[in-house]
């Protein structure tokens, strides 16, 4: 009888190896509260870089663009938004092609949206490379590398996280049950939208 | 309400809504500084 019931208690010890499961919430999924913490940690990150701007723009006697006979190219980087933007789309219908099981449009839908990204950051490098001063001539200077540089490398993490979205795509991974891993890139591309908006707004429009 | 972090569905509504806005903010600031 004692020896039945040990074997019964090292039967039911015996189920579970490991750590204890973590505990779960049962309304916001792992990877969606993880991107979510990342995202608002983002915001705050470029809240402090917009802070120096609106600093620089309120106390420079020189005032914003155009400093020393500098302007920002204003054509050029709405060009690049329309771009960046445009790919926000794409993003879109990769995702509702991943949703509806069309495979053809999430593959094309998420390619397109890499080049377009792509697009953006050569044209951005490309604007560097003629703007005509450096981070180092002034203030202004320093801030508009600042902000356009940080959204920059957001695009270049972005890019990243699309290039193994779209490999995924290729090699046969999602279904229109299972397509988180290209929900959450897509989250993070419509967030880095976002700011390049209000980038462009405040820094070459405003 | 529209929030942007739960799904990508509405990550870009949000992304629309934020255009739609700075068109507007930008049109109105561009418009003031003109007259």
């Amino acid at each position: 009888m004692e020896s039945a019931s040990v074997a019964a208690g090292h039967a039911t010890h015996d189920e579970h190896h490991g750590p204890p499961a973590a505990n779960v919430s049962s309304r916001v999924e792992a990877q969606f509260l993880g991107m979510l913490l990342f995202i608002i940690s983002e915001v705050m990150l470029f809240g402090a870089f917009f802070t120096a701007y609106f600093f620089i723009r309120v106390v420079a006697d020189t005032g914003w663009f155009p400093v020393d006979g500098k302007e920002l190219p204003k054509v050029i980087a709405g060009v690049n938004t329309a771009v960046l933007v445009s790919s926000s789309f794409t993003m879109h219908w990769a995702l509702e092609g991943a949703r509806r099981g069309n495979r053809r449009a999430m593959q094309v839908g998420l390619l397109t949206t890499a080049l377009l990204g792509l697009s953006f950051l050569a044209v951005q490098i490309n604007e560097y490379v003629h703007i005509g001063f450096a981070p180092s001539d002034n203030a202004q200077g320093t801030i508009f590398y600042g902000l356009t540089g940080l959204h920059g490398a957001h695009v270049f993490v972005g890019l990243t996280l699309l290039t193994m979205a779209t490999t995924r795509a290729f090699r046969g991974h999602f279904t229109p049950k299972e397509h988180r891993g290209v929900e959450v890139p897509g989250i993070y591309w419509h967030f880095v939208d976002v700011m390049w908006i209000v980038v462009y707004s405040t820094v070459y429009l405003l | 309400m529209l929030n942007p972090l739960r799904s990508e569905q509405e990550a870009f509504r949000f992304l629309l809504w934020v255009l739609a806005v700075a068109v507007v903010i930008v049109g109105a600031v561009l418009l003031v500084r003109a007259l």
